[in-house]
């Protein structure tokens, strides 16, 4: 799997982007900016898929994350105050004792996972050499009767038929199960945003918790009798 | 245009590198023009590595939900570069990474729902959304 020039001009700007952009998102103070660097690494990820001959996963990363996602995320960010953290008033960080220990941990994870990288992918390479060198020799002649502005350009594939037939036949129970979970999810949060008022609608709030708070808020008493 | 810049360069600072360290830089920049799969592995490695570094430096909780999701995004990103490795060494049919990455989607997305949940019930409860602050289950 090599890439090559258009490709590799897209790789290097998309990677940079989606690593800068995803750096900004830890770093940016307003929340909000966050939510949007999210969104570009997101994008930039999303390009890297199409790179990867994965048309299908990259459409349903921009419809699922950020057409879905983080509009969620949006509004949750919009429902609670960020106002001090705007401002600058709070410090965004933990405290500087427990961000250097992260960063060293970090930094030390990075050291390691590139040097396993690099040492795990010789000893791949070494073992696929044969089937990389044939298939690059294909490669290479196929490029030889491309235009020079269309050189290893990637084209549609048939990835995406593949995909659907692969998730049909060997991933139809998982995808059932998926169904299931995404199901409980929507219940599980729809549970767990409800205010006191709408739980004490349909009379699902401890009877002293309800005493106790109907004093603050004299409404609440009178929610469950209009019932 | 940038092809262009690309293929002029690439003699000019090969030429260059070559005389300055025995060609090692060239070597460098050959490689980066043609990057392999360990290129978008290390990129995912980057982007894992920066969503630990969010949800461990950061108090706010939505930060930390959203560094979760890079984390998850950068298990896709390794998840589709090994699927197309194996297509390319022989098996075209092998797509059981971009099946995952469609499940690991889907979790992600179950996760954000109920996180976000309980921020708000949190916010309602709380009155704040700082992890430092939030400290009922200690004792």
């Amino acid at each position: 799997m090599v890439l090559s020039g258009w490709e590799a001009v897209f790789f290097w700007v998309f990677s940079i982007a989606a690593i800068f952009a995803g750096l900004l998102t830890v770093m940016a103070r307003n929340t909000i900016h966050s939510a949007l660097f999210l969104i570009s690494s997101l994008v930039s990820v999303a390009a890297l898929f199409i790179l990867l001959h994965a048309e299908f996963i990259a459409g349903v990363q921009i419809l699922v994350y950020v057409g879905g996602v983080m509009v969620l995320f949006l509004f949750v960010i919009m429902l609670v105050n960020v106002g001090e953290e705007e401002r600058g008033q709070e410090e965004i960080f933990n405290r500087s004792r427990q961000v250097t220990t992260s960063v060293i941990f970090c930094g030390l994870l990075v050291a390691g996972l590139i040097y396993a990288l690099n040492v795990g992918y010789e000893g791949i390479q070494k073992r696929d050499a044969a089937t990389i060198a044939q298939t690059g020799a294909e490669r290479r002649a196929a490029d030889q009767n491309l235009a020079a502005s269309a050189t290893g350009a990637s084209k549609i594939t048939k990835g995406t038929e593949w995909v659907g037939n692969g998730l049909y036949r060997f991933g139809s129970l998982p995808f059932e199960v998926a169904s299931v979970l995404l199901l409980v999810a929507i219940i599980g949060s729809v549970m767990l945003a409800r205010t006191l008022k709408q739980e004490a609608a349909v009379d699902d709030v401890a009877p002293d918790v309800l005493e106790k708070e109907a004093i603050k808020d004299p409404e609440l008493a009178e929610v469950p009798a209009t019932e | 245009m940038l092809l262009l810049i690309f293929k002029i360069f690439t003699p000019v600072l090969g030429l260059l590198f070559q005389e300055q360290s025995q060609g090692r830089m060239a070597l460098v920049w050959e490689k980066a023009q043609h990057p392999d799969l360990s290129k978008f592995l290390i990129i995912g490695a980057l982007l894992f590595i920066i969503g630990v570094a969010g949800v461990l430096t950061r108090r706010n909780i939505i930060v930390i939900f959203m560094s979760i999701e890079l984390i998850l995004n950068a298990a896709n990103l390794n998840f589709i570069a090994m699927s197309r490795y194996l297509q390319e060494t022989g098996n075209m049919n092998a797509v059981a990474g971009q099946i995952f990455a469609v499940f690991v989607i889907v979790v992600a997305a179950a996760e954000a729902a109920i996180g976000l949940g309980i921020v708000i019930a949190l916010y309602r409860n709380k009155e704040t959304i700082w992890v430092d602050e939030i400290d009922i289950l200690k004792w």
